[in-house]
C-alpha cells in the first residue's frame, strides 16, 4: 500500500524513542532486507505475513537492538518502535505516530507493559496472553502480530549477527 | 394525468432534479460531497453498498450517516426512477451492541414502467393506483426505523465474525420486521474483507384494491442473500464486489414466491479519520425466472420489473464520526 496520509498525529520521532527507551545510548543502523527465504520462514514460525522485507534496526551500544516497523491499522499504518535487550527479550514499545478515529488506547502504558520480557518463544496472542483493549481491537490484535514478527525475525535473523 | 402525492414539500430542489440532465447519482454524490466540505469530517464504515459487516462503533462513540439510492431502469421505453433517502444516526452502546435510528424519505416518478408497460408506482408508493396510461410522481416520508446489531464474535479475535441485526421499521400503512445474520472473514492483515449476509424481513402493508378501493393487509416476506468481498488496496481506499440475491414471497413461510433477483456490482469506499463515502453500483442480472406467484408480465428479458426491482441502483452512503 502506499500514499500519504490524510491525517496524522505524531507522537514521537525515531531519535525520541531511541532516547526514551535507550537513555544515553548511542545507535548504529544496520538496516537489513530479508530474503525469500527468511521471509517465509519468519511468517511461518510468528503466524504474521512479512509484508515488507526491510528491516530498520539500529544496534545499541549499551546492548540490545532498536527496530522501527509499521502494522496496518484500520485506515493507516501504524509506526511503531520496538526495543530489545542484549538477549532480544522487549525492553520497551512506543507508537511514533496514530492516524485513525478509533483505537488510539494501545499508547496506554499499562497495555504496552504486557509486552515486557517476551520473547520469540512467549507466541504473543491477542486474548490469549495479551489482554484486548475494547474498542480497539484491530489496533492492539495488529500491534501484538507486528511484535510477534520482529521477536521471531530477532531470532532467526539479527541474533545471528548479533 | 397526474397522479401527485407530496407529503414533504421540496418543490424548487425537486423540479431541478426532475428537470436537469445530470444523472440523479452524480447529484447524489455533490450533494453528499458538499455536506462533507460544511461539516467537521470524523468506524463502523461500511465497506459494502449493500452488504453488512460485523465491525460496530466502539462504546461511546457516535456516528451520522446519510444514504442515497437511486433505483431506475424498469420496462424497456418506459420511465422510472425511485430515489430512496436515508438518516441513520448511530451510536455504540456496548462495544459489541449497536444501536441506530433512521429517518426515511423517497421521491419517484414512474410512466409506463411496470408489467405490461403500465405505469406502476414502487412499493412505497404501492398505496395509490394510478391509472395504466398516468404519470405518477411523488415524494413521501416513508417512516422510522430503528436498528440494533449485537456482535457475538469479532473476525479479529475468533475464527470468523458474527453479528445479529435486528430492525424494525414503523411507516404510514406498513410495519416491517427485518431480521439479518451476519457472517464476516477477514484475510490478509484484516485488508481482505469477506462478508454474508442472511435476511428474514416480513411485512404488513395496507393495500387498496384499485376497483373497490376496499383496504386489505398485504402478506409479505423480502428474504435476501448477500455476498461480498472487500480488499484494502491503498491507504484509506478499499475496493468490492458484491452480489445479493433479493425473494419476494406472498406469505410469511417462504410459500408463494413472486420473485427472484440477482443484483452484482462493484463498490468504492474511502475512509478518513472523521468520515467515510461509499458508493455501490449494482446491475439486476438476467437471471429471473417465473415463480409461483409471480405477477403475469413481470419478467421482460430476464429481469423482473415488479413493483420492488428494476435494473440499475446506485447507493452512496456517507458518514462522519463524533
Amino acid at each position: 500500500m502506499s500514499g500519504g496520509p490524510a491525517y496524522a498525529t505524531v507522537y514521537l520521532t525515531v531519535e525520541q524513542a531511541q532516547a526514551l527507551l535507550f537513555p544515553g545510548a548511542t545507535f548504529q543502523p544496520d538496516t537489513r532486507t530479508l530474503t525469500d527465504e527468511q521471509a517465509k520462514a519468519i511468517a511461518h514460525a510468528s503466524g504474521v505475513p512479512v509484508r515488507n522485507k526491510q528491516i530498520k534496526a539500529w544496534r545499541v551500544s549499551t546492548g540490545g537492538w532498536f527496530i522501527v516497523d509499521e502494522v496496518v491499522g484500520k485506515h493507516e499504518f501504524i509506526p511503531f518502535a520496538l526495543a530489545l535487550d542484549d538477549k532480544g527479550a522487549v525492553k520497551g514499545i512506543e507508537i511514533l505516530e496514530y492516524r485513525e478515529a478509533y483505537g488510539g488506547q494501545i499508547r496506554d502504558p499499562e497495555w504496552r507493559k504486557q509486552f515486557l520480557d517476551a520473547t520469540a518463544g512467549k507466541k504473543l496472542q491477542l486474548d490469549r496472553n495479551i489482554r484486548n483493549i475494547s474498542g480497539a481491537t484491530l489496533s492492539c490484535k495488529h500491534l501484538t502480530d507486528g511484535v510477534e514478527r520482529l521477536l521471531v525475525t530477532y531470532d532467526l535473523v539479527l541474533k545471528k549477527s548479533s | 394525468m397526474t397522479d401527485r402525492v407530496c407529503a414533504v414539500q421540496l418543490v424548487d430542489v425537486h423540479s431541478w432534479i426532475r428537470k436537469t440532465t445530470i444523472p440523479r447519482s452524480v447529484i447524489a454524490v455533490i450533494f453528499c460531497l458538499g455536506f462533507g466540505l460544511m461539516l467537521p469530517a470524523h468506524a463502523d464504515e461500511p465497506l459494502f453498498g449493500f452488504t453488512y459487516t460485523t465491525d460496530l462503533l466502539p462504546k461511546g462513540k457516535f456516528e451520522l450517516e446519510q444514504w442515497s439510492t437511486t433505483r431506475f431502469g424498469k420496462y424497456p421505453g418506459g420511465k422510472f426512477w425511485l430515489q430512496e433517502n436515508k438518516t441513520e444516526e448511530e451510536y455504540g452502546m456496548k462495544d459489541n451492541l449497536q444501536l441506530s435510528l433512521y429517518q426515511i424519505y423517497d421521491s419517484t416518478s414512474a410512466f409506463h414502467n411496470g408489467p405490461f408497460g403500465e405505469t406502476t408506482p414502487p412499493e412505497q408508493f404501492s398505496y395509490y393506483n394510478p391509472g395504466p396510461d398516468d404519470h405518477f410522481s411523488g415524494t413521501k416520508f416513508i417512516g422510522v426505523a430503528g436498528e440494533a446489531i449485537y456482535r457475538l464474535w469479532s473476525p479479529y479475535t475468533r475464527p470468523i465474525g458474527i453479528a445479529f441485526y435486528e430492525e424494525p421499521t414503523f411507516g404510514a400503512g406498513f410495519i416491517e420486521n427485518e431480521a439479518k445474520l451476519i457472517l464476516q472473514k477477514n484475510f490478509r492483515d484484516d485488508r481482505l474483507v469477506l462478508a454474508a449476509n442472511f435476511t428474514y424481513a416480513p411485512e404488513w402493508r395496507r393495500i387498496k384494491d384499485p376497483v373497490t378501493g376496499e383496504v386489505a393487509i398485504g402478506e409479505e416476506t423480502d428474504a435476501n442473500i448477500d455476498l461480498g468481498v472487500s480488499y484494502r488496496f491503498i491507504r484509506n481506499w478499499s475496493a468490492a464486489f458484491e452480489i445479493y440475491n433479493e425473494r419476494e414471497f406472498n406469505s410469511y413461510n417462504f410459500t408463494h414466491q413472486s420473485n427472484s433477483g440477482y443484483f452484482l456490482g462493484p463498490t468504492i469506499h474511502y475512509a478518513g479519520e472523521n468520515f467515510f463515502v461509499t458508493v455501490n453500483y449494482s446491475q439486476q442480472m438476467p437471471w429471473a425466472s417465473l415463480q409461483v406467484d409471480t405477477v403475469p408480465g413481470g419478467i421482460v428479458g430476464g429481469r423482473i420489473v415488479d413493483n420492488d426491482f428494476e435494473k440499475h441502483r446506485v447507493r452512496v452512503k456517507f458518514g462522519w464520526y463524533f
